[in-house]
């Protein structure tokens, strides 16, 4: 069955509105093509998949290559808030960018969330 | 122990990825994944962040060399390896002149950010088709021989050819650091 874009378009935008402190998500290919993105104005959907692909793929070699296993997820913390990129499945990358206020617990609890939704689809 | 830092750098399936694991001493760091656009049409796999080789030059002298992925996408990519180079060789696929144009906008877009030496390495130079250098150096902006980067052809799986065109770009970065160009 083909994937649908707007199925997953959905799931990424009641993500980002329905929860606090989210600012965008994407799903993206392995190999930093947009699948579906929900992005803040002004970041071009494009080079935001290929920053992904290029992230995950390096912490996956750092799990293999430095002995820390498979990764679960890419966590970027910067001084205005959260990049996290995790795994979902084969085929795809979820971004998800969070202000610093955050609160990190509920925000990897609504990752698992999403993330199982997404797998949904992507299957 | 001094580190010298080439960069490989070309379009989608010039041949980059095979160029380092040819000549690199230790395993190959890559980050390959499964194309999904059009590398699909070249081949299976794609670099997404960049691979990684080394290569002991002499007894004190480390080459340290970083191959780009092909798509402009990964731009990002390009701009912070090309800030550290010492030099890089730019990878031309000779026999697929549609390719030229594109390998001409990832030079210019090298030359913006560094003043490092490029030196061009034409692969698939066997292949039907394949144009011969003076044409590929025209197409690619150099229309006299006199005053252009000094142009190699290599089979990025044979390791003594690798190895010639890393010779070459290492002797042409010291030629330019004894006489600087003007």
């Amino acid at each position: 069955m083909a994937i649908s874009t707007e199925k997953l378009t959905n799931i990424l935008q009641s993500f980002v509105t329905s929860t606090t402190d989210i600012q965008g998500a994407a799903v993206v290919t392995p190999d930093g093509l947009p699948l579906a993105a929900c992005l803040p104005g002004g970041m071009d959907e494009e080079r935001v998949s290929a920053m992904s692909a290029a992230m995950l793929s390096l912490g996956d070699r750092i799990g293999s290559e430095l002995a820390r296993g498979g990764i679960d997820r890419i966590f970027v913390e910067g001084d205005k808030g959260y990049g996290i990129l995790t795994s979902c499945g084969e085929d795809a990358v979820f971004l998800v960018l969070a202000d610093k206020a955050a609160k990190q617990g509920l925000l990897m609890l609504e990752i698992k969330r999403t993330l199982a939704d997404l797998k949904a689809v992507l299957m | 122990m001094e580190i010298m830092r080439l960069v490989v750098t070309g379009p989608v399936g010039a041949g980059k990825s095979t160029f380092i694991r040819s000549v690199s001493e230790i395993e190959v760091v890559d980050t390959d994944r499964r194309a999904t656009d059009d590398a699909l049409l070249i081949k299976k796999r794609t670099t997404v962040a960049f691979d990684f080789g080394r290569l002991q030059f002499g007894p004190d002298m480390a080459l340290h060399l970083y191959g780009t992925p092909g798509q402009s996408r990964f731009d990002f990519m390009w701009d912070i390896l090309i800030q550290k180079a010492h030099a890089y060789i730019l990878l031309v696929a000779a026999h697929r002149p549609h390719e030229f144009r594109e390998a001409r906008r990832i030079m210019t877009f090298m030359k913006q950010r560094s003043p490092a030496p490029m030196i061009i390495g034409l692969t698939h130079t066997d292949c039907s088709g394949a144009w011969d250098a003076a044409n590929i150096a025209l197409a690619l902006g150099y229309p006299d021989p006199a005053r252009r980067p000094p142009i190699v052809a290599v089979n990025a799986n044979e390791t003594a050819s690798v190895a010639q065109a890393v010779i070459s770009l290492v002797q042409f970065t010291w030629a330019g650091s004894l006489a600087p160009a003007t």
